[in-house]
């Protein structure tokens, strides 16, 4: 009995012993290494793992990301309990003021798709907004409904029941698509609004991209919407959304580089980067429903202000070319020119 | 036992190795007091901070929340019923499922099983309290919840049971309050049988055989008997795996569907305290809906607390009656 | 006469619904034995679902490599080393105030104080985990960021009734006559203690400690608010966050990544073939305090 005593203490001091070595060998390996933990959105999750090892190589930072939901990127940041969040929704003057001094940054781009799980239909389905607002809305329920056949003349639709599937957790993506159903649905905007977390009216949640796409990849009849990244990498089939100009538009690079057209020359608030609905003027091309991806990072920062400045400034500028092999449009320049300047107001503050 | 503290003998004889003792003892007991000083203010502590970051919720919607049925952080309207509905049904549903059957499974050790069957079915019973609740609840979501919604529950519309409200409808796939009252039933049947078990045991065998002897066939013994005897216990177990159901969030969250409504049938998504608590505390972007969850917290720590409360509470007064008997 | 046997040594009453209560005897003796067939089914069908479907990703890449980033392969040894980490604290956190609560009970607490105590802990027990987990996010995590000792922390509230409550009750069954031999001897109160009752006790609460370790190590609740965050690479530093077994397998479940999912069941198997060796271990351990005080 003694000796298993002994032995489970010994077993027990190395552990300790593991734990505190583990802590001087990180600090003393790389003497200049910092490395920096964030949090937040699965939407720019792609992105940021391209960005992991390459900003360890070009400035020898470690960077720790977590994808747990937009929602999390604001409230974890808010409490400072991570270097930097990251939300596809940008923060409202209330989470502003909660926040108690952050800069948002836009720092990627890319369309936000509408999975959806119909093996019989082979043909790409044609959605639209008013479309999309009355399946969420329950007025829709099933495939074969009137609205649906419209938009797909020649595409022979099932008798099948919609199921709705939508982000349960605090989430950009439903930021972005609530944006998009309140633009083109007065009811949808008094009914439920526009937020990372809303009251839908019907439909099953799960929490991430990857719950949602769990659903639609298991439900015949299953609809949801999810970056087009995890689209393409789960090789869901997604609709093509007609736009003002009357054409089906993709969620691709070109699709969400043409929603850009109404951007100001020169961007100085985050209120002028709406691309969500473009009008007829972008082309049949433009994708209705894209959206930026926002870094949240506080401008009192601390002795991590330099490296935030330094990771944030490399993601706009030398990581954008990761972006579009996964489906992200580089920044344009009239952003750019904007997220320089926020990025100087990252500072070490009191 | 050793219930008053038992002070050691006449120490020995020089002053000098009399002071030293009273050194060495006053230092234990003074670090034994300090851990168990440290026990009782952590308890309070965590009943102190949770109602404190709950407080913005109290005073923004008072008691009220408790029955108002909404969760919308657009307009910053919240209230618990939705989740203390999905909590108390999916333990109900555990509850119902579970009793019979855990005290059939205690019975069965106790009664029937002879000794060399019982060991090791007992054991396999201790190792299904032994499985980890993500486990659990990824058994659920990958297997056990799409056979419940493809198979279990249209089999139950076709039963007469499928004429009840609360079972009719279409079930929806994707997690729904049966499920996870399903899976909430296989994590308390262990608890609930072992405690019947340790009470059946205990019957007195006299009792047992006076019934036998006046003619009673062995379930009627049992019935008149055991059961009469233990009924307060078996209450007390019953509790006690309600309040393991209650408090039971990552199993519940990983098969409820996390929906915010009441749903009208029990085929269809809901979502209960835990698993709201697990979805979305640390995805909450306001302070209304932050301590609107604290709020929830505060309500299942009380739900929680109280139905452990009684169950101890009656089996203190158990153990009284019976050491009078 | 009757149309059943009679057995001279059958003492059941004979009455017109005889074979009625007999039936119903028989019934509710299959209704016995299917539950415990059905529990013991549960078990094996869960078992057997892990076994299946995890263990042809029991590879060595498994037990090697970090968690992938996206569209990478990868395995999880960094959530088994985080996890035996974080255990590995809680144990060492929770067991010696444990013990020592469980020593104040036993033994120099009077009856009104043991008892407010015995509430305390069994109070304490009752508190759900996820309560616990946003306690320590409140106190120790907001402001200062995540991290495998608050982890632990979080996981050592959990261990303290349990194994409080087991030391406690081997305390009560050391025999007095071995603390009355002691004193006898001149032997001071704490040394009593500390070399002659502990030791004594020693199997139960072995016990107690391994059903505690075996209880949080599948905890997942506490470990979501405290160390969640952590880098896809085998890292001992623990004043960061580390990633665990019960979170990765959490976030796995979730994921329509095949991939993930097969790694999901096999990390859960790891998990549970893990609980169920601390399981035997707690009845090999029981087993012999059991002899242990008998024979004394």
């Amino acid at each position: 009995m003694k000796r298993i005593l002994a032995a489970g203490l010994v077993v027990l001091a190395l552990v300790a012993l593991a734990a505190f070595a583990g802590r001087t060998q990180s600090a003393s390996a790389k003497p200049t290494a910092g490395s920096l933990v964030g949090t937040g959105a699965t939407f720019p999750f792609p992105l940021i793992s391209k960005w992991i090892p390459a900003v360890d190589n070009a400035l020898g930072l470690k960077i720790t990301y977590s994808a747990t939901g937009s929602g999390a990127g604001i409230a974890q940041i808010t409490a400072r309990t991570v270097d930097f969040g990251a939300s596809d929704a940008p923060l409202s003057p209330d989470q502003l003021t909660g926040c108690k001094g952050c800069v948002v940054i836009p720092w990627a781009l890319a369309g936000m798709s509408v999975p959806y799980n119909l093996p019989s239909v082979g043909k790409r389905l044609v959605l639209n907004g008013a479309v999309l607002a009355n399946i969420y809305l329950g007025n829709i329920t099933n495939w074969n409904a009137g609205a649906i056949r419209a938009l797909n003349p020649g595409v022979t639709l099932p008798d099948q029941k919609i199921t709705v599937v939508y982000r349960s957790d605090g989430s950009g993506s439903t930021y972005a698509f609530t944006n998009y159903l309140a633009t083109v649905s007065p009811q949808w905007k008094s009914k439920v609004g526009v937020n990372t977390s809303v009251s839908f009216p019907t439909g099953t949640g799960a929490r991430g991209s990857a719950g949602v796409a769990g659903i639609v990849k298991s439900t015949v009849g299953a609809l949801t919407y999810v970056d087009a990244a995890y689209s393409i990498a789960n090789k869901f089939q997604f609709a093509l959304i007609k736009n003002r100009a009357g054409g089906n538009a993709t969620p691709g690079v070109r699709g969400v580089q043409a929603a850009l057209c109404e951007l100001p020359a020169k961007v100085t608030s985050l209120s002028q980067l709406k691309i969500v609905d473009p009008s007829a003027k972008c082309g049949k091309r433009a994708y209705p429903i894209s959206t930026f991806t926002y870094a949240i990072v506080p401008t009192a920062s601390g002795s991590k202000a330099a490296d935030l400045r330094k990771f944030v400034y490399w993601a706009v500028t030398a990581g954008q070319k990761f972006g579009p092999p996964l489906y992200f449009v580089p920044l344009p320049k009239s952003v750019n020119g904007f997220n320089y300047r926020e990025i100087k107001k990252i500072q070490a503050g009191s | 036992m050793t219930s008053t503290p038992y002070e050691p003998a006449a120490a020995p004889e020089s002053d000098l190795r009399r002071s030293g003792i009273r050194l060495g003892d006053v230092l234990f007991k003074g670090i034994a007091i300090l851990a168990a000083l440290a026990a009782t203010v952590l308890l309070g502590w965590i009943a102190y901070k949770v109602f404190d970051l709950a407080w913005p919720a109290i005073q923004d919607f008072g008691l009220s929340f408790i029955w108002t049925e909404a969760w919308d952080p657009v307009t910053n309207q919240f209230g618990a019923l939705i989740f203390i509905y999905g909590t108390i049904v999916t333990s109900l549903i555990a509850l119902v499922i579970a009793t019979p059957l855990s005290i059939a499974i205690a019975l069965f050790l106790t009664e029937i099983a002879p000794r060399r069957v019982a060991a090791p079915i007992a054991t396999m019973v201790e190792l299904l309290a032994a499985i980890p609740s993500v486990v659990l609840g990824l058994w659920g979501i990958l297997v056990f919840g799409p056979w419940v919604h493809n198979h279990l529950e249209p089999w139950i519309q076709d039963t007469p049971l499928g004429l009840l409200p609360v079972f009719s409808g279409v079930p929806l796939p994707g997690g729904s309050i049966f499920t996870a009252g399903l899976i909430l039933t296989i994590m308390i049947i262990p608890i609930t049988s072992a405690i019947c078990r340790e009470l059946f045991i205990r019957v007195p065998q006299d009792l047992t055989d006076g019934a036998l002897a006046l003619g009673s066939t062995r379930w009627e013994a049992i019935r008149g008997v055991m059961f009469a005897y233990a009924a307060p216990g078996i209450v007390a177990a019953v509790l006690l795996g309600l309040g393991r159901a209650f408090g039971e969030a990552i199993a519940v969250t990983q098969t409820i569907g996390n929906r915010n409504q009441i749903p009208p049938s029990w085929f269809e998504p809901g979502d209960s305290l835990g698993s709201k608590i697990a979805s979305e505390y640390q995805g909450a972007t306001s302070l209304e809906q932050a301590s609107s969850i604290l709020y929830l917290a505060a309500i299942l720590m009380v739900i929680s607390l109280a139905t452990n409360v009684v169950a101890q509470l009656i089996v203190v007064r158990f153990e009284r009656a019976r050491r009078a008997v | 006469m009757s149309e059943l046997s009679v057995d001279p040594y059958d003492i059941t009453v004979k009455s017109n619904g005889l074979r009625r209560r007999r039936i119903v005897e028989k019934v509710f003796g299959v209704l016995a034995i299917g539950s415990a067939l059905l529990a013991c089914g549960i078990l094996l069908v869960v078992l057997g679902t892990l076994v299946y479907k995890g263990f042809s990703s029991l590879n060595v890449d498994f037990f090697t490599k970090a968690r992938p980033l996206f569209g990478e392969n990868g395995g999880v040894a960094d959530a088994l080393v985080g996890s035996a980490l974080v255990v590995g604290m809680a144990m060492l956190m929770a067991i010696p105030v444990s013990v020592l609560v469980a020593i104040y009970m036993s033994e120099y607490a009077g009856p009104k104080v043991s008892r407010g105590l015995k509430i305390v802990l069994d109070v304490l027990n009752g508190v759900p985990a996820i309560v616990v987990g946003i306690f320590v996010f409140g106190i120790l995590v907001v402001g200062h960021g995540q991290s495998a000792v608050y982890g632990a922390f979080a996981l050592a509230i959990l261990m303290l009734p349990m194994v409080a409550r087991a030391t406690q009750e081997i305390l009560e069954i050391v025999p007095r006559s071995l603390r009355d031999a002691s004193f006898a001897l001149g032997v001071t109160k704490w040394r009593t203690t500390w070399s002659i009752v502990l030791p004594a006790a020693i199997g139960g609460i072995l016990t107690g400690v391994v059903i505690a370790v075996a209880r949080v190590a599948g905890e997942t609740a506490p470990l979501l608010f405290t160390t969640s965050i952590a880098a896809n690479e085998i890292s001992t530093d623990v004043s960061h966050a580390l990633p665990t077994l019960p979170v990765t397998i959490f976030v796995f479940s979730e994921s329509p990544d095949p991939g993930e999912q097969s790694a999901a069941w096999a990390a859960a198997l790891v998990l549970i073939a893990f609980v169920l060796v601390m399981n035997v271990l707690a009845k090999l351990f029981a087993g012999r305090k059991r002899r242990q005080l008998e024979g004394s």
